[in-house]
């Protein structure tokens, strides 16, 4: 694929992202602005709110009106009130970001690197007794859905043992600072960040480890140890660099799979930020927030696609001329 | 080529484990209302009873038996993922073969539209869409998918593509055999190991994507499942009730997603045998 082709696909996907946000409201039976903004806000809704906020939605207008007012608003970086928070919705979720950021990341670095690590090991010993129990623990832990092993770890290390703290990522009230807080923010991070990890890994090493044992046939390989190359550096230096290729390709979806899988691991562990967020609003029947917090997501979801795979056609230059 | 498919799957570790995982859950769900004398939403006892003779599992924070509920949830995993696994396979199959067959254009128009909709996260798609619809079951299976089939289409269209090249379908072709006479006769044959890989992935990734949204509230809440019932559990961790309500629905729920894991990475590898341990080749 060119870089044009990759463009045209994600600008196509942003396009039709965008366009099912504004279709789904329309969608529900009822008043458009109950659809739009849940029952809550009739509720505190004032007949001057009403009039402003038909007009901002042109709902008196044609569809095609309502659908240049819904873009003018979100080009200006504009998703919306929420009533629930009594507050725009982008503050509030700017607010919930960096805790999301934190557990997503260090999730996602630590679980690729011990998933490359495992594929290439196991790979290379295609049969043996380490590939053969790898390769079963994993496609067992492969089973288990993100919020399930939170709600395992949960049970375990939180009410069992209790050596772990249930929910939050801070200790409230303590006034904690410097050192002693980093301490208490990374005790609060231990099981959200160990459910990623423990589900995480075997994607990555399945992928690493299929494409290790195709590597380790070529005849490049031979050649490497018939050169006198020791194990090690046929493993790493040979066939790794090409075997982690496909690898690549696999991060942004699983890149993907760790950010909703947020959603889902943050409700477990009540962790503030954008999953427990959505999960809140889910209950609010908070409209504008939950479409916010979707689309906000969705993005960063697109945007490290589009890096992987513009990055993809520089590292393997044989797919740009496909 | 692959006349020993059969045989093969027999042979294959992964493959047995993953049909008795997969029957474990089916045969109990198709016989519910014999291993239950209540029915799901039936108030049937008090509310939190530990397990006893007459609740094996206890009852949850209305006095419904858990047990019963564990069993017609499976029903509903069960008949999701099959749903959702024919649909949109058949949905896969129509796409992805028409655009290597028809070419041109239309494959080019298609496939870019397929690639969109495979950037996009699937599972933040069905929250947002459940959020605003609520679905019960059959609305469920058409959204999930609708969501799912890209990845499938691809794989086919590439299959195909690589088919239609092969010298025994030019010479069928020279003998006037029609477009859909080839399709059927030559190529549908030997697309059955891939076509059933991904019959089993699609099932497996919906009975995963239902019971997440289920776990989130967003289906329709009468809905009986077994991510509805986790999220209700959660409210109690602070009580034993989880001894028998949460531990149970959890690992039935990994163990349905690991049975079909299992059978599905077997098919994927009988399908394309240079993954075979070095023993079983």
């Amino acid at each position: 694929m060119g870089k044009i082709k990759i463009l045209l696909t994600y600008l196509t996907a942003f396009l039709l992202i965008l366009t099912l946000c504004f279709i789904l409201p329309k969608m529900m039976a009822g008043d458009p602005l109950m659809a739009l903004y849940g029952d809550e806000a009739l509720v505190v809704m004032t007949p001057q709110l009403q009039a402003e906020l038909i007009e901002r939605f042109a709902l008196n207008k044609t569809l095609f009106e309502q659908f240049v007012a819904f873009w003018g608003a979100l080009a200006h970086g504009d998703l919306g009130e929420s009533y629930a928070y009594n507050a725009p919705v982008a503050e509030v979720i700017v607010k919930a970001l960096p805790w999301t950021l934190l557990l997503v990341g260090s999730a996602f670095i630590i679980s690729a690197l011990f998933g490359i690590l495992l594929g290439i090991e196991s790979g290379s010993r295609r049969g043996g007794r380490l590939d053969r129990s790898l390769l079963t623990c994993l496609m067992l832990l492969n089973g288990f859905p993100d919020f399930v092993m939170g709600i395992l770890l949960l049970l375990l290390f939180g009410v069992l043992l209790a050596i772990f703290p249930l929910a939050g990522a801070v200790t409230p009230y303590s006034g904690e600072t410097g050192f002693s807080l980093v301490i208490d923010i990374l005790h609060h991070l231990a099981l959200p960040l160990g459910t990623f990890i423990l589900v995480r890994i075997p994607g990555i090493y399945l992928l690493t480890r299929n494409s290790m044992v195709m590597q380790m046939e070529e005849s490049y390989i031979m050649t490497a140890r018939a050169k006198g190359c020791s194990e090690c550096k046929v493993r790493y230096h040979h066939s790794a660099r090409n075997s982690l290729l496909p690898v690549l390709t696999l991060i942004g979806t699983q890149m993907a799979s760790i950010i909703t899988g947020a959603l889902f691991v943050e409700r477990v562990f009540s962790y503030p930020g954008l999953g427990n967020l959505l999960y809140e609003s889910l209950l609010n029947r908070d409209y504008p927030m939950i479409q916010g917090i979707l689309l906000m997501m969705t993005l960063m979801v697109l945007v490290i696609n589009l890096l992987v795979d513009l990055l993809y056609t520089r590292f393997d230059p044989r797919v740009a001329h496909a | 080529m692959h006349d020993n498919y059969k045989t093969l799957l027999k042979n294959n570790g992964m493959g047995r484990a993953g049909i008795g995982l997969i029957l474990l859950v089916l045969l109990p769900a198709l016989a519910a209302p014999l291993l239950s004398p209540y029915l799901p939403g039936e108030y049937s006892g008090s509310i939190f009873a530990p397990p006893s003779g007459s609740y094996w599992l206890g009852t949850n924070d209305v006095g419904q038996d858990i047990w019963t509920r564990l069993l017609y949830g499976a029903r509903t995993s069960l008949l999701i993922g099959g749903g959702v696994a024919l649909l949109a396979t058949l949905t896969a199959l129509v796409v992805g073969g028409s655009a290597a067959l028809c070419g041109g254009l239309y494959d080019q128009v298609v496939m870019r539209f397929v690639d969109a909709l495979l950037v996009l996260p699937a599972v933040l798609i069905a929250i947002l869409a459940s959020a605003y619809l609520v679905p019960g079951i059959s609305l469920l299976i058409i959204l999930l998918a609708s969501l799912i089939w890209p990845q499938a289409a691809r794989i086919f269209r590439a299959r195909i593509l690589s088919l239609k090249e092969e010298g025994y379908i030019s010479a069928a072709r020279t003998f006037g055999a029609s477009e859909t006479y080839l399709m059927v006769r030559h190529i549908l044959p030997l697309l059955g190991p891939i076509l059933s890989a991904v019959i089993v992935q699609h099932g497996r990734r919906a009975i995963f994507m239902e019971a997440g949204l289920s776990f989130l509230g967003v289906s329709d809440p009468t809905l009986i499942s077994w991510g509805s019932m986790l999220q209700h559990a959660l409210r109690y961790t602070y009580l034993d009730v989880w001894k028998w309500w949460m531990l149970p629905t959890g690992l039935l729920l990994s163990m349905t997603i690991t049975g079909l894991a299992l059978l599905g990475f077997a098919l994927e590898t009988i399908s394309d045998p240079r993954l075979l341990p070095a023993g079983n080749r």
